[in-house]
């Protein structure tokens, strides 16, 4: 039940038509005796009124069929799955990315670090020609144990292959981008030739495991210590190479 | 699914109206109805909505509103300070409206964009003053005076009594 005079709040709701019956006559007797009051809230209906005539125009546009709900359902679902799809792609992307970049790894240390590759080439190109020039044979004073203690510090004894009938003939110094290697050449009665190897490891890191390697008919087998790499390089398939290389398993 | 889709859809002309007469531009007043109706879809997923859909869909675009417009304020704001321009926009009326009342939609107008809302809200679409009060997150007290306030401004704009730039720099 309304008061009087009455409140803001009953104004409007005379206005906006939410008063009950009662209050609205009740409201209608008071505005009769308070003309200037009521003065104003005739004018605000008409207002409201002028308001709903002119405004409802804008109900009856053509209608947008971009918004209709179904539509935007539709194109939610095309921009998540677009989304989903960029993600995936990015995804995708990233991975090829990573295995390439993994391949091209694996791919670049395999090809810089195939163990001792260069003693195998040496030894193709240098042991197995007698006419190559040599840094150290027989014929010098020396002997190849000292002759490599002077360009090698510290590096392991020279194996003793005599076991086996190896006995060391020449020596060669080369030059790799890590510093200097040499390589010492072992032939037995019959003229088989190995080939020890000395070189300085690729990178601080690159000492290498005990290792064996077939490379086409040779055979290299390759270990560290002292700061240096080595490999013995040899006929892969003869029983005499065969023989060193178990000769060379004993402690040197 | 397709009952809320209907739903909606027949609420779909009283929404672009509302927007409409808060952009006062046709089409960023559809692009506002979308962005409302995208959120009101990826809304209802979760819990459907109480109470009166109308009121619900109001308060979404509203606010959506009330945000576009903080952030291009904010951009006028920048640009005024980099550029001595204002960006604030010189509203014309459009013709494509109704003849009658024009007077009253001219000082509609010039309402700011909470009153338009307001008195829309109260005086054509017919919402409680206690969904207002939702909608704007204010005391039903606070509404019943902004109202006043709204409906004097509209009667005073319509009367010619103030002069347009005056009520803009109140805003």
């Amino acid at each position: 039940m309304m008061t009087l005079p009455p409140s803001e709040r009953d104004l409007h709701a005379y206005i906006d038509g939410k008063l009950d019956d009662a209050d609205r006559q009740t409201m209608d007797t008071w505005l009769a005796a308070n003309p200037e009051i009521a003065k104003q809230v005739l004018a605000w209906q008409l207002d409201a009124q002028n308001l709903r005539a002119g405004l409802s125009g804008d109900l009856h546009r053509p209608a947008n069929p971009e918004l209709d709900p179904s539509f935007i359902r539709q194109r939610m679902r095309r921009n998540r799955s677009r989304h989903f799809a960029s993600a995936a792609v990015l995804l995708i992307a990233v991975s090829i990315g990573g295995l390439a970049g993994w391949q091209a790894r694996d791919m670049t240390l395999a090809n810089a670090v195939l163990p001792m590759a260069d003693a195998v080439q040496a030894y193709r190109m240098f042991a197995v020609n007698e006419n190559v020039a040599s840094d150290w044979n027989t014929g010098k004073p020396n002997n190849v144990q000292v002759w490599l203690d002077k360009n090698f510090a510290q590096a392991n004894r020279l194996p003793d292959l005599e076991s086996a009938g190896f006995k060391p003939v020449s020596g060669r110094l080369s030059s790799t981008e890590q510093g200097a290697a040499a390589m010492v050449v072992y032939k037995d009665a019959q003229g088989r030739t190995l080939s020890f190897y000395i070189r300085p490891p690729i990178g601080q890191q690159r000492m290498l495991p005990r290792g064996t390697r077939r490379d086409g008919e040779l055979q290299a087998d390759y270990w560290s210590g002292g700061g240096y790499n080595y490999a013995m390089v040899g006929p892969a398939d003869d029983p005499a190479a065969q023989a060193a290389r178990q000769a060379l398993k004993r402690p040197i | 699914m397709n009952d809320v889709d209907d739903q909606l859809r027949e609420l779909l002309p009283r929404l672009r109206r509302f927007a409409l007469s808060l952009t006062r531009d046709y089409s960023s007043a559809d692009d506002l109805v979308q962005a409302s109706l995208e959120k009101a879809l990826s809304a209802w997923t979760g819990r459907r909505p109480e109470g009166d859909l109308r009121a619900w869909l109001f308060s979404i675009l509203y606010r959506q509103f009330v945000d576009n417009h903080r952030r291009s304020r904010r951009y006028s704001r920048m640009l005024e300070l980099f550029t001595g321009a204002s960006g604030d926009d010189q509203y014309e009326p459009s013709v494509e409206r109704t003849v009658v009342a024009r007077t009253t939609l001219q000082a509609f107008e010039r309402l700011n964009a909470e009153q338009r809302a307001l008195l829309l809200w109260v005086s054509v679409e017919g919402l409680s003053y206690k969904e207002v009060a939702g909608i704007l997150e204010v005391p039903v007290g606070t509404v019943m005076s902004r109202l006043s306030r709204a409906r004097q401004a509209l009667r005073q704009l319509s009367e010619g009594e103030i002069t347009t730039p005056a009520l803009r720099i109140l805003k």
